[in-house]
């Protein structure tokens, strides 16, 4: 077929939507009335603006981010005096000691968060697997199985993370197993997604090379599909793994064991030193395995 | 002996073009068919034909003793595929193998048993190995075979792929254009290899080329061919200059000159 069949004069419609030069004239026209919608509507309604004085409370927040209480641990008072309006002493703290204490549990909240982002990615990758290859179209399942499996891959997609976990607290209790069943199921979708695009995307020429010498199917696969998808496989399960020690960090808010639990207490006591500790920790930790999981990945090439 | 080739009556057509119209041709095993002719002459589509990538719809066509077509036994169609072998452009080595992993695959159909289970992890038998191994050492690429097939280049991969074909041992051999992208020396090893792999007695070779000073080295037979048609049919010692300038020039003068970038038939249209 030559490139000149398939190229479009300006507009004309295709599955009821208008195409070519036109059309994206069109689609940019209707995405300024959206925006403009939704500005209008919420100045209308007054509910945009930036509170009583935001530049006070912005300053007051950075300052005391600027401080984490990590830093406390070395530098912290050694006896720090609690005393009520009249001058008696309520309670006395070693800053270092409670910090220390502190720095402590967000260590093991770390580690949870870790556990419940890879034991989740995980089975959501085998869960995902079956279903992918059913969905690819270019391995050609029944159509009934095929729409059922793109069904169950579209629904967990477009549930969120947290509604997962808020539903799971309830059935199998507070805990990373909560967290972990949560991570799975919402992460199926991404990887049923990325499974059978990457499937979508094989060789098919080179697969049927193989078939052509003769060989069986389950060879074929081996030979032809196998070593083709693998390395795809592995690329696209440590990019969600590392999407999911993000969104785990978040589980905690729910109950769900890890940092996130740490995070809401922090928020509640109006501790930003504390929060600011917190979010080191999980910038450090994202960093830490995104730069080693695009390692991997690039070695993969 | 039944013939190798049997053609009756065919005639391609796909996306309402006539690209192929043959009455009848026979090629019996042991012969050396060279297909000769302009650009979108059919020699392609005749090829891929007899392989078994595209169907007719029209006619029938007789490989190896059996009739083509739908239906028929998965085990009988496997043996079938295991007797052609076919070194097209359009089919690629598998570019995350080996250049050795990627000839073995040629011998996977032999393997039985137990041993066609190992080969799942790629765990071949030994003499299989020292095959694949010597089949690369007679191309020239001893040192290239634990290189991963998208690092190889074109020439490097057309050999390898022949190398392949080498394992298959078909007795029905179709190359297309099986030089177009080699060197002149590459061209000489490659042209020996594929008289190497159809010397056996029974073999049968059937190949496109273009460069005329290899048909007195692939061929016993020329078939010339224009706009889906069989024009002339002879032995190479019979071929005079004007025989073939004939056949390209008659397509130059043609009332629908062919655009200069024509792409080649699609390739996957009834393989699986």
């Amino acid at each position: 077929m030559s490139g000149l069949a398939r190229r479009h004069p300006a507009g004309p419609v295709r599955g009821g939507l208008p195409t070519g030069r036109a059309g994206f004239a069109a689609l940019v026209a209707a995405y300024a009335v959206l925006v403009g919608l939704c500005l209008t509507t919420l100045v209308a309604a007054g509910d945009l603006g930036f509170g009583r004085n935001p530049w006070d409370n912005l300053l007051k927040t950075v300052a005391d981010f600027a401080r984490p209480s990590a830093l406390d641990v070395w530098f912290g008072p050694e006896r720090l005096e609690y005393r009520s309006d009249d001058g008696t002493v309520l309670r006395v703290e070693n800053r270092r000691e409670v910090e220390a204490h502190f720095l402590a549990a967000v260590a093991r909240a770390t580690w949870v968060t870790f556990q419940v982002a890879t034991l989740g990615s995980l089975l959501a990758a085998l869960m995902a697997l079956p279903l992918a290859m059913l969905v690819a179209r270019n391995l050609r399942a029944p159509r009934a199985l095929a729409w059922t499996a793109k069904g169950v891959l579209d629904v967990s997609r477009a549930v969120h993370t947290l509604v997962f976990g808020l539903v799971l607290v309830g059935i199998v209790g507070l805990g990373p197993t909560a967290g972990v069943l949560a991570i799975a199921l919402h992460s199926m979708g991404s990887y049923g997604k990325l499974f059978a695009e990457s499937i979508e995307s094989l060789d098919m020429a080179a697969v049927d090379a193989v078939r052509a010498t003769g060989a069986g199917e389950v060879q074929v696969f081996f030979h032809g599909v196998w070593p083709s998808v693998l390395p795809q496989f592995v690329s696209h399960h440590l990019y969600v793994w590392e999407f999911n020690i993000r969104d785990s960090t978040i589980l905690g808010l729910i109950g769900a064991g890890g940092l996130g639990l740490l995070i809401s207490e922090a928020v509640s006591l109006f501790q930003w030193s504390r929060l600011a500790t917190l979010l080191i920790v999980v910038v450090t930790l994202v960093m830490a395995f995104d730069a080693l999981s695009r390692r991997i990945r690039e070695a993969l090439l | 002996m039944s013939a190798a080739v049997r053609l009756e009556d065919v005639r391609v057509v796909i996306g309402g073009r006539l690209l192929l119209d043959v009455p009848r041709l026979t090629i019996e095993p042991g012969e050396r068919v060279a297909i000769v002719g302009p650009n979108g002459a059919g020699k392609s589509t005749l090829l891929r034909l007899i392989g078994a990538l595209i169907e007719t719809h029209q006619g029938r066509v007789e490989v190896l003793g059996r009739r083509l077509g739908p239906g028929g036994d998965m085990a009988d169609r496997r043996a079938l595929r295991r007797d052609t072998g076919l070194l097209l452009q359009g089919l690629h080595l598998v570019p995350r193998l080996t250049a050795r992993e990627n000839v073995l695959i040629g011998g996977l159909a032999r393997l039985r048993g137990a041993q066609a289970v190992r080969s799942w992890c790629r765990w071949y038998p030994q003499d299989l190995a020292a095959e694949a191994d010597d089949a690369l050492a007679a191309l020239g690429l001893a040192d290239r075979g634990g290189t991963r097939a998208d690092r190889l280049s074109g020439g490097e991969r057309q050999k390898v792929a022949l190398a392949r074909l080498q394992l298959q041992c078909p007795r029905l051999l179709l190359a297309d254009e099986p030089t177009s992208a080699l060197d002149p020396s590459a061209t000489r090893t490659v042209c020996h290899a594929l008289c190497a792999v159809a010397a056996a007695p029974g073999r049968t070779l059937l190949t496109v080329v273009h460069d005329l000073e290899l048909l007195a080295l692939l061929a016993t037979r020329v078939v010339g061919m224009a706009e889906g048609r069989v024009r002339w049919d002879r032995p190479p010692g019979e071929l005079t200059p004007g025989l073939l300038q004939a056949l390209y020039e008659r397509h130059a003068a043609g009332k629908t000159p062919a655009s200069p970038s024509e792409p080649a038939p699609a390739i996957r249209l009834a393989s699986a």
